[in-house]
């Protein structure tokens, strides 16, 4: 009996685990839990890739998803060569940069 | 092996298949930016500069919107007309900058000088809504979906922004805060510290229950769906949700500078007020007619 619990426990774990990576890793992106703050979207400028704003933060390319975020898994070569060619710029809203104000 | 090991090792390959491994590409850095240069100075410009709510969170997404090169005299000369409709607003706000810099250099800022300035300020702001709609209705035919929801995007981000910093706790010591880097900034002692943030928490916490943060988080959202649709008409947004905005940031930081001066030393209310002045000449609107 519990031999056979076990068995079934086992068979779900395995179904469960390839179903969650399938469902993380298809598609151009995975899910993440962690993604670019806000001051980082509010001051980047981002690169368009199939037809949606991505931004390189943290060694990743990242898109937003309606309410999540999502990341490549791996670099697309069409980003990796718009990086190689283009590093990504942010804006410095402050006085060394722009003649405003600077921080103590 | 047995059945709690091969249970562990099934669980254990299923998190490391679904872990993301790192991402294929040039350049490699240590940690994610959560915290630089720029996103300290959006969060320092958020807290001194209020002339027009939602639609200077426009203005200044598009600076970075990354827009296609072909689009950008269309895209200048529309931020520049929405900076035109927040130039009575800056005015206002420069006005107020000096204002306060006096004070704090003075010892004690006037609040006789100062109400009087954050009334017109409101008021300007309040005139932002309607002014904006026809430089936004432009803006909308002109961008593509995925830029529309690059702005969409970047004005949540300055939503958020400013809300953590002009509805944060006051007094509150957390990493990035106001007090946190006034301390860096004036070299304050751990005494002034303690007794700024006792006052801070005195002074700012009537001013921050009166301010709607759900009600602005509900237009932030509302006008966010209105603009990434295919068609958008400004005018159709009732909500103006800009002196609400204005004034509350505002009002928190006169009350800030108000509330920290008589606990510095001259030596510290010079750099403050040099800092507010430095905060004056930082206007973009202030060059839009």
């Amino acid at each position: 009996m519990t031999r056979t619990f076990l068995t079934m426990v086992k068979g779900v774990l395995c179904v469960a685990a390839i179903a969650g990576c399938v469902a993380t890793v298809s598609g151009p992106g995975m899910d993440v839990d962690v993604y670019p703050p806000a001051a980082f979207i509010a001051t980047a400028t981002p690169a368009y890739y199939e037809g949606r704003p991505v931004y390189w933060w943290g060694n990743r390319w990242y898109y937003r998803d309606g309410a999540a975020w999502r990341a490549y898994r791996e670099e697309p070569p069409y980003l990796r060569d718009y990086r190689a060619h283009r590093p990504p710029e942010r804006k410095f809203y402050g006085r060394a940069h722009e003649g405003g104000y600077h921080r103590g | 092996m047995d059945s709690r090991a091969s249970l562990a090792m099934i669980a254990g390959a299923g998190l490391a298949l679904c872990l993301p491994g790192p991402a294929t590409g040039v350049s490699q850095s240590a940690d994610p930016p959560y915290d630089d240069d720029a996103s300290s100075e959006v969060r320092e410009h958020h807290r001194h500069h209020h002339h027009g709510g939602i639609v200077q969170f426009i203005a200044m997404a598009l600076d970075t919107l990354g827009a296609d090169d072909s689009k950008r005299p269309r895209i200048e000369k529309i931020q520049g007309d929405l900076r035109g409709c927040m130039a009575p607003a800056g005015r206002a706000e420069k006005s107020l900058h000096l204002a306060l810099a006096d004070g704090v250099a003075a010892g004690a800022v006037d609040d006789a000088k100062v109400a009087p300035i954050l009334a017109q300020l409101e008021a300007d702001a309040n005139a932002v809504h309607d002014c904006s709609a026809k430089a936004l209705n432009e803006l909308h035919a002109t961008l593509s979906p995925a830029e529309r929801s690059a702005l969409v995007d970047k004005l949540q981000a300055h939503w958020e922004v400013w809300a953590e910093v002009n509805d944060a706790i006051p007094g509150g010591r957390e990493p990035g805060g106001r007090l946190t880097e006034l301390r860096k900034e004036l070299n304050l002692s751990a005494d002034q510290t303690d007794r700024i943030s006792a006052a801070l928490h005195s002074s700012l916490v009537a001013t921050s229950r009166k301010f709607d943060r759900k009600k602005a988080e509900a237009h932030v959202r509302t006008f966010s769906a209105a603009f990434a649709a295919d068609t958008f008409d400004a005018r159709a947004d009732a909500a103006n949700t800009a002196a609400d905005l204005t004034a509350h940031g505002a009002r928190r930081m006169a009350l800030f500078y108000e509330t920290v001066t008589p606990f510095l030393s001259p030596e510290q209310r010079a750099i403050l007020a040099e800092h507010l002045r430095e905060h004056s000449r930082h206007q973009p609107t202030a060059s839009a007619q």
